[in-house]
């Protein structure tokens, strides 16, 4: 008897995932939780079954990491990194600089517990660095959030196409427990586009030639550039939120989670309705471009308040705001330092509101 | 069908590789798994922790709060006790946790899994070696037979969990942790080990 | 268009590289002379369109502007993990920059080693002028002890601020590269009294030259320019090639370093 599926961790999802969707190269530096990335990757490379994936390369640190893949993201190579907390600060120059030159490519942090050192468990405080920008310049991320390990496998695949599609960085933003985490999954049928990319710096041709630069020294060049970039996000926020939604039609009160707080709060919804309590579930999975109108809608149609959990002191709680934009009270659950809440809570959590 | 598990002992017990291979075990039975290791709402207990979920309905969070099975392979595993569910079971390492203190509304089940590990030395194809190192495969045995697996008729899910992780080198040690795998359910449901023959 | 490859005797002149833009360098620099050889070097291999430059932040960030040639902007200190980026998607292309001292030897010393150690077919131009040129004279890990600049303003101290970094030397010390070289290159006084030979623009060609050759067999290549600031070591042109000739080279000698392919034997 052969397994009908495949048993995976979280961290082993993403770098096969990545494989099936055309991976070219991965460069990074190993820190926990992350490190399943690079160890699988590194056993892929060459092999019959990935002819795409050329190359592996261990970086001298996340720094050189994240450079070696502006280099190939200038060729029009689909390239990847995979990190951590202190790893995702130490990049975020290059990111700075990937969406100066517009630049594509994919990011995951695997985001882990606290400042500094920190420990090993999973948050979500990276949300802030991700979503709003962790470096100079005033760029704007696209930044997913998976909630499971098939996700995980099928993340990579959406992160390259809205990469490519708009020439931008994507960071892939999980957890330690995502990370971790072992499901069963079907592999997902990924699709392994392919990009034109006429901007590629591989040498000039006749009169043209591509010069990829985020430096303009005229200030109304780069007043021009810095438009472009403003409104290439305003396009990417009309065109690309994207959400999920559990038992939100008839909703009172509507959890707004992502990652594994989306796990948690699917458990809450499913024993208050069975006790008929009007509860749902707003996941965003985009959560740059914050999935805003849907989620505003939701007051519309009769939502009455919103509770956001998130491993963390309250950032995502932030952006609930701006969407809701006083239309409904928000409410902020948090649980931080490596720990998550238990699943009681939330439902004490909405027997309070309900009282 | 849904059964969550807490699994816990200290570094060296095999414990994570006891709970791959139940996770395993229930996929290759056509179900949906979900392990993790480590990660939880409270931090007392045993230095190894981890939750196994198993369901034919997709599984909304991972994380267990209320097992229906702890699996205690050392005496600070027992800290987890108070999370078990009213009328669960407790299933201890009898060979480190002795007087195991209990609740009335709980079912205890003892498996000495390393003394029975260790019997089957003369048995095993690592004739001579000792064996009390696969007394986490006793343990699997004993976690089937208190979900209520027939073994008899899963004998193929089980060696073919075995092919999965014991790969390579690890290969010749199949056989054995089958055999252990059968030992730990047979203590469970009251019958003896069984006689084999040794292997000359 | 790109014009019929040069004879390779041609030392000087315009090139079809050249995008013929002015260049911002001011009276008296090396960088646009070294511009100039690598767009004569490039020309004479028909290359350009299997070019792509990398261009660092310092003096040499405008190279764009003056080569016509595909290229990516590094940031500081970064141009060898960019170059390897580009160099491993494409090996058939031929990758180099032109990095300052403060590029190379500081911020980027870890890119520039760990690229070198791994043998990266890539050629790397370090210029060296001892100084921070672009953001006004500060101090550079090159600058020589007792130097005054902007943030030295008692002169380079050795307690304050170590020695001077000789990163050809550190370079030569691992095993990856295939091409290491170090070139005195401003003119330099002669015993004639107001004479200047330009012996460094020769020797300074054929390292380029070199260098390119090295990459093209699959080695990793790096060339110092021993060069001068006059304006940030607040000299006059000739004043700044006499301190160099004094100063600088004896600090940091000529020669080659490095030559796994026997490129100077030929």
């Amino acid at each position: 008897m052969t397994a009908p599926r495949q048993f995976l961790k979280g961290n082993e999802a993403l770098a096969y995932g990545a494989l099936h969707a055309g991976l070219q190269s991965f460069y990074g530096y190993p820190i926990t939780p992350s490190s399943e990335v690079p160890e699988t990757l590194a056993t892929q490379v060459g092999r019959p079954e990935y002819p795409e994936f050329r190359t592996f390369l261990q970086a001298a640190s996340e720094v050189e990491a994240i450079n070696l893949m502006l280099g190939a993201a200038a060729t029009g190579e689909k390239t990847m990194t995979a990190t951590s907390g202190p790893g995702f600060s130490l990049m975020q120059e290059g990111i700075s600089y990937a969406h100066g030159a517009e630049l594509p490519m994919l990011i995951a942090n695997v985001n882990r517990a606290g400042p500094g050192l920190g420990n090993l468990g999973p948050e979500q405080t990276d949300y802030f660095a991700a979503v709003k920008g962790g470096g100079h310049g005033g760029y704007r991320n696209v930044v997913l959030a998976p909630d499971s390990v098939p996700e995980m496998a099928s993340f990579p695949s959406l992160g390259f196409s809205l990469a490519f599609r708009y020439r931008t960085p994507v960071i892939l933003l999980t957890d330690a427990f995502l990370g971790q985490l072992k499901e069963d999954l079907e592999f997902p049928t990924i699709e392994s586009p392919t990009f034109d990319t006429p901007w590629a710096a591989t040498g000039a041709r006749g009169t043209t030639r591509h010069v990829l630069s985020s430096m303009h020294i005229e200030l109304p060049e780069q007043n021009l550039v810095s438009r472009h970039l403003r409104d290439k996000f305003a396009e990417i926020t009309r065109r690309e939120q994207r959400s999920e939604e559990l038992e939100t039609r008839g909703a009172r009160v509507v959890f707004v989670a992502y990652g594994i707080c989306a796990r948690l709060a699917q458990r809450a919804v499913r024993v208050l309705r069975d006790r008929s309590v009007p509860v749902g579930l707003f996941r965003p999975i985009t959560l740059a471009p914050f999935p805003r109108d849907r989620l505003r809608a939701l007051v519309d149609e009769g939502v009455r308040s919103f509770v956001v959990v998130e491993l963390n002191t309250g950032q995502m709680v932030e952006d609930v705001r701006l969407a809701v934009d006083g239309a409904a009270p928000v409410r902020s659950m948090n649980q931080f330092g490596g720990l998550l809440p238990s699943y009681r809570d939330l439902v004490d959590e909405i027997g309070a509101l309900a009282a | 069908m849904k059964t969550e598990v807490i699994l816990a002992g200290h570094g060296g017990q095999g414990v994570l590789e006891l709970a791959n291979w139940l996770a395993y075990f229930h996929l290759a039975r056509g179900r949906h798994v979900a392990y993790t290791p480590s990660y939880g709402p409270e931090t007392r207990g045993g230095k190894v922790k981890c939750y196994v979920v198993a369901s034919d309905e997709p599984i909304d969070s991972p994380i267990v709060e209320e097992p229906d099975l702890l699996v205690a392979m050392n005496i600070p595993s027992m800290d987890y006790l108070p999370l078990l569910k009213r009328g669960g079971r407790l299933l201890v390492n009898s060979s480190l946790v002795k007087d195991a203190r209990s609740r009335a509304d709980v079912t205890v089940t003892e498996v000495p899994a390393a003394g029975i590990a260790a019997a089957l030395g003369p048995y095993s194809p690592q004739k001579g070696r000792d064996t009390s190192i696969a007394a986490n495969s006793v343990m699997l045995g004993a976690v089937l037979a208190i979900e209520g697996e027939e073994l008899e008729r899963q004998r193929a899910t089980v060696e073919e969990v075995f092919r999965h992780f014991l790969t390579e080198r690890k290969a010749a040690y199949i056989p054995l942790n089958v055999q252990a795998v059968e030992d730990g359910y047979r203590h469970v449901r009251g019958a003896p080990p069984l006689l084999r023959a040794i292997p000359v | 268009m790109i014009a019929a490859s040069a004879p390779r005797e041609a030392k000087f002149g315009p090139s079809s590289i050249w995008t013929g833009t002015p260049t911002h360098y001011c009276a008296g620099c090396e960088h646009g002379t070294l511009t100039h050889l690598i767009a004569k070097a490039l020309a004479e291999r028909d290359a350009r369109e299997r070019t792509v430059m990398v261009s660092s932040v310092g003096c040499s960030v405008f190279a764009h502007e003056y080569l016509d040639l595909d290229s990516v902007q590094a940031p500081h200190g970064r141009a060898p993990a960019v170059m390897t980026g580009i160099k491993r998607a494409h090996p058939e292309l031929l990758v180099f920059s032109v990095q300052g001292d403060g590029d190379a030897a500081s911020i980027g010393l870890l890119e520039l080693l760990h690229a070198a150690n791994r043998g990266e077919p890539i050629t790397i131009f370090m210029v060296n002028n001892a100084i921070y040129g672009m953001t006004g004279g500060q101090m550079a890990p090159t600058t020589p002890v007792g130097m005054v600049t902007t943030t030295s303003p008692e002169g380079r101290s050795v307690p304050q601020a170590g020695y001077p970094l000789d990163t050809t030397k550190l370079v030569a010390s691992l095993e990856g590269p295939a091409y290491v070289r170090r070139v005195f290159f401003p003119i330099s006084p002669t015993p004639a009294p107001d004479f200047f030979n330009a012996r460094g623009a020769l020797e300074g060609m054929q390292a380029v030259r070199h260098a390119f050759d090295a990459q093209e067999k699959g080695g990793f290549a790096f060339v110092e320019f021993v060069s001068t600031c006059s304006v940030n070591w607040k000299m006059s042109v000739l004043d700044a090639k006499r301190y160099a000739a004094q100063v600088l080279a004896p600090l940091f000698p000529s020669g080659v370093l490095r030559d796994r392919f026997g490129l100077e034997r030929r």
